[in-house]
């Protein structure tokens, strides 16, 4: 790291003084300060993965007793878990499907063409990301109460989706608005028809900001408490176990899930990285 | 700080002991010895990638030598950083401040030296460069002539002993290119300060500067005044880069009187001993070069009239091109294996100079330069085009 | 841009009259509608499930009754005052932590998202996965990692108690004895670590686009290192010290897990209250009143703190 930084250190006339230490340090300073940040948002996640070899002796696993790879070997083990896990899974799946194909119709309209009411448009996408998630959650289930609607599956998906949306439209308008619009005209002006224009040239490129949208809203729905846990009545999503837990007793096994998530999004990431530099290697020999 | 504005803005010299950079493996400069000096419009010209900006770079503080030392006036400020180094620099697309209106862009130097009234000064300065109307504007809703000269004017109002300049008019487009040269070469002969101008461009170079360095490669291929460096260019990629160049292969058949007696396929050449910078001794090989606007074209029926002692080598026309004020010419040479470009002034046109004419090319001996033979003949040739 | 666009493709032929009178085309209406086709099902989405609540809840807060008789809107607005004056001391309590986590998070995210968008060279994606990555465990479960690494007897503490911190934060009200989880210090360091990559990202992505080159500039006019970073850098990253700080101040302010997990009945913040009033006390007004309190709380805070900034005025 910080490759200039450390040429400059060696040419410096440091023999002369004698507070090396002291004027490394200052050099430094910005880059120790950040790498301790980094430290403090990784090391959870480190405790997580440790604790998930613990053998508790009681109901919560905070304190570290034995080493043992029993929840390793049953994840499922724990009542519910697996289920809630597959549920909040399946919600992610439906919530992000619906986001992104509502989201990217919102994004298509408001970078694409003017219509009336574009202003207010843009303040009602706006606002849910600008609102605390209680006022949301709570607004929305006193809805449901008053409709009488039972809650459930399908109101924990209304309410995902509709959190969602506003960040795929953000993520996807971006990409479409810094498109050439020469692009789908070029691709008109080569024959292709409006149908075929969109097809062929608007929406590969705006796949990224899609893609984006997408995996943002799977995020954000699997891993939300606070709306789901007003609008879920008796169903019982992961986090919502996991808030449970805390309150009855933390089982070993969801840090092995917690750690298995980590470690396959950070495998998933890394081969990605890796083949994207292989594509560009091979793109320059 | 250690630095006060001097009072007078007259220029220091500048002085590169051994300079030299690497990155790693790779060297960008070579060790470097070069002085500049003062009150000069020095120019450092090349092909990118050729050491010039990083040079550059090294004066202004903004990158470490590996080896070497740089001295402004006689002060050895190798170890300052940029903010105690008395020289300004004008950017490669000028890196004005976008949050600063131009007025405070302008004042940022004098504020930072803790100068309290800079009102009177950045007025002047703003008038000098005809932005006086702008003042209050942000750098982007100027033009980018009107953007250049706004980073001239922040770097000069603080009357550096040296300005550097990388790159400043890469941005403009050809016409405004041409006025701001001449407007940069006003300003400098105004204030006197010394100028180190680092370009790609070698008309650039030429028009502005009285001092030019040929950079290639990490090094400096030759130095000198522009019409010195045309003129007798020291190595081939000189020949090339600067303008172009005639370059024939050629063996030393007499040697050691004022004139060297050159043998370039059947036909005998002649070069004065002075303007060749290759060792010539009877059997090596030379280069001998003639720049094409030297070379006059005859009919291959009228080659009696040429005058005597000229270098003569017959060949035919391949291609001839008009444009305006003169002829282009490529000319095959059989036995040389190479065509030769002639620039014929468009004074009385030979209506039987056309492709397939067999034609005798004619020049002075004075107008031939010798070079060493043992240099890639095409250095330089394609650089130029690439980087106009 | 506009519906027209598709003018000035070749359209076919109306009809055989089309072809010969040369009258100005208009769009037709089918076109004209396109976008409002796009913008329907989504809009409407959040029309229902979002604006629709919020009124709802509007009326909701100045009804009055009882579970098994009904509510009706009675514009009892006392709510608001009943409300207020039972729980200001967890409004309070919500803003100071809310904000004291932001400032932390300003603090502590600042020299990272410098240190990726500057000085990490080819280390700059592993530094990015990294600050990405805790994002892909549930943060409850990350949360709850608080709670070992902050417990009792755990070393964490016990530094602390060597060096005599928790002496010195306690005598300023932040920690209790000789312990820090179920204090403040517990629940801001929750509520700062968990807010922190939202901090982060957009300082890094509006650090990322300061060209080099104006720093350069800045220490070639007699700007040392550290006025450089008041006069260009900072300047120059403020959408982003503004977006992330409203990203980190406005889910921290209504967040009511870290208090719940990491904090005692001391530290209960707003959102704790609505969460008991709602799901707990079934109190739908005073919850409805309440969130309605937060939501103008913030709404106003925003809107002056960008008014401040000056964002708009910015490149």
């Amino acid at each position: 790291m910080a490759v200039h930084e450390t040429t400059k250190d060696s040419q410096a006339p440091a023999a002369r003084t004698p507070n090396r230490g002291l004027r490394w340090l200052r050099r430094h300073l910005v880059t120790l300060a950040g790498l301790a940040t980094l430290g403090y948002l990784i090391l959870p996640n480190l405790v997580v993965m440790v604790f998930s070899f613990n053998k508790p002796n009681g109901r919560f696993n905070y304190q570290w007793q034995h080493f043992s790879t029993d929840a390793w070997r049953d994840p499922c083990g724990v009542a519910d878990l697996c289920g809630s896990l597959g549920l909040s899974l399946q919600l992610a799946l439906w919530a992000t499907v619906g986001a992104t194909v509502l989201g990217t119709m919102i994004a298509f309209a408001l970078a694409r063409y003017r219509f009336r009411a574009r202003s207010g448009v843009n303040t009602l996408i706006f606002l849910p990301m600008a609102m605390p998630e209680v006022v949301m959650a709570a607004s929305l289930a006193t809805l449901f109460l008053n409709m009488g609607i039972q809650f459930g599956f399908w109101t924990i998906l209304i309410a995902h989706i509709m959190f969602c949306l506003s960040f795929v439209v953000t993520a996807v308008k971006a990409r479409v608005m810094s498109m050439d619009p020469r692009l789908e005209q070029a691709a008109q002006d080569l024959y292709a028809s409006p149908v075929q224009t969109f097809l062929r040239v608007t929406l590969p490129i705006a796949a990224p900001g899609i893609a984006a949208g997408a995996l943002l809203s799977f995020a954000l729905s699997f891993d939300d408490f606070i709306i789901t846990n007003f609008n879920a009545g008796s169903t019982v999503t992961f986090p919502m176990f996991v808030w449970g837990s805390a309150q009855r007793g933390t089982p070993v096994q969801i840090n092995v899930i917690g750690t298995a998530m980590f470690l396959v999004a950070v495998l998933c990431v890394l081969a990605g990285q890796l083949a994207g530099n292989r594509r560009k290697r091979s793109k320059r020999s | 700080m250690t630095k006060t504005a001097t009072p007078q803005s007259s220029g220091g010299d500048v002085r590169l002991h051994g300079i030299s950079k690497t990155y790693g493996s790779f060297t960008a400069v070579h060790p470097l010895d070069l002085t500049v000096p003062a009150g000069s419009f020095f120019a450092l010209l090349g092909a990118s990638g050729c050491g010039k900006t990083t040079t550059l770079r090294m004066i202004a503080g903004l990158e470490d030598p590996t080896t070497g030392t740089v001295e402004l006036s006689g002060q050895d400020v190798t170890a300052l950083p940029p903010y105690k180094r008395q020289v300004n620099t004008v950017f490669q697309n000028y890196a004005l401040f976008p949050h600063l209106d131009i007025y405070e862009n302008v004042a940022f130097g004098l504020r930072r030296r803790g100068i309290k009234s800079v009102k009177k000064q950045v007025e002047e300065m703003l008038d000098l460069v005809q932005l006086g109307p702008m003042a209050r504007r942000k750098p982007q809703q100027l033009s980018g002539g009107q953007q250049q000269r706004v980073a001239v004017a922040r770097a000069l109002i603080n009357h550096p002993q040296v300005l550097l300049l990388d790159e400043p008019l890469g941005a403009l487009d050809l016409k405004l290119r041409r006025q701001m040269q001449l407007e940069l070469k006003r300003i400098q002969t105004e204030v006197g300060i010394t100028f180190v101008h680092v370009t790609h461009d070698q008309e650039e170079a030429m028009t502005m500067a009285d001092t030019v360095a040929v950079m290639n490669g990490g090094r400096v291929e030759q130095l000198g005044a522009p019409a010195d460096l045309y003129e007798n260019p020291a190595t081939t990629f000189v020949a090339n880069f600067l303008g172009t160049s005639n370059l024939i292969e050629a063996e030393v058949v007499e040697a050691g009187g004022e004139e060297l007696l050159l043998k370039a396929g059947d036909a005998k050449l002649r070069l004065p001993a002075a303007r060749c910078s290759a060792s010539a001794r009877t059997g090596e090989k030379v280069l001998a070069g003639v720049r094409p606007e030297k070379v006059a074209l005859k009919h291959g029926d009228d080659a009696g009239s040429i005058t005597e002692g000229h270098n003569r080598l017959p060949g035919r026309i391949k291609d001839a091109s008009f444009i305006g004020v003169s002829t282009q010419y490529v000319v095959e040479v059989p036995g040389l294996g190479g065509e030769l470009a002639v620039y014929e002034q468009n004074i009385e046109r030979d209506g039987r100079l056309v492709p397939g004419a067999g034609i005798v090319l004619h020049w002075s001996p004075a107008h031939t330069f010798g070079l060493d033979a043992a240099q890639d003949i095409q250095a330089g040739a394609d650089l130029d085009e690439e980087a106009a | 841009m506009t519906p027209a666009i598709t003018t000035s493709a070749p359209a076919p032929p109306d009809g055989p009259a089309g072809a010969e009178t040369p009258v100005l085309r208009k769009t037709p209406v089918r076109k004209r509608l396109v976008p409002y086709w796009l913008l329907l099902p989504g809009i409407l989405w959040l029309l229902v499930f979002f604006a629709a609540p919020l009124v709802y809840q509007a009326s909701t807060s100045i009804q009055t009754g009882s579970l098994e008789e009904g509510f009706k809107v009675t514009w009892h607005f006392a709510t608001y005052w009943d409300a207020l004056g039972e729980y200001w001391p967890q409004f309070v309590r919500s803003m100071a932590y809310a904000g004291v986590a932001t400032v932390l998070c300003l603090v502590l995210g600042y020299p990272l998202a410098y240190l990726i968008a500057f000085k990490a060279g080819r280390w700059r994606n592993v530094v990015m996965i990294l600050v990405i990555a805790p994002f892909f465990t549930s943060f409850l479960i990350r949360t709850l990692a608080w709670k070992t690494i902050l417990a009792d007897g755990g070393p964490v503490v016990g530094v602390l108690n060597s060096l005599h911190v928790l002496d010195v934060t306690s005598w300023l009200g932040v920690t209790e004895g000789h312990r820090v989880l179920a204090t403040p210090l517990a629940v801001v360091c929750g509520l700062t670590y968990n807010f922190l990559p939202f901090m982060v990202l957009p300082l890094y992505t509006s650090l990322e686009r300061i060209d080099p080159r104006l720093h350069e500039a800045a220490g070639d006019l007699y700007a040392r290192p550290s006025t450089t970073f008041r006069r260009v850098t900072f300047p120059l990253s403020m959408p982003g010290v503004v977006a992330g700080t409203l990203l980190t101040f406005i889910p921290a302010a209504g967040d009511y897990i870290n208090a719940e997990l990491l904090g005692s009945t001391d530290q209960k913040m707003i959102g704790n209250v609505i969460q008991s009033q709602f799901l707990r006390v079934l109190d739908y007004p005073t919850a409805a009143a309440l969130s309605f309190i937060l939501m103008a709380a913030i709404l106003a805070m925003v809107t002056l703190y960008i008014r401040k900034s000056g964002t708009e005025d910015l490149v």
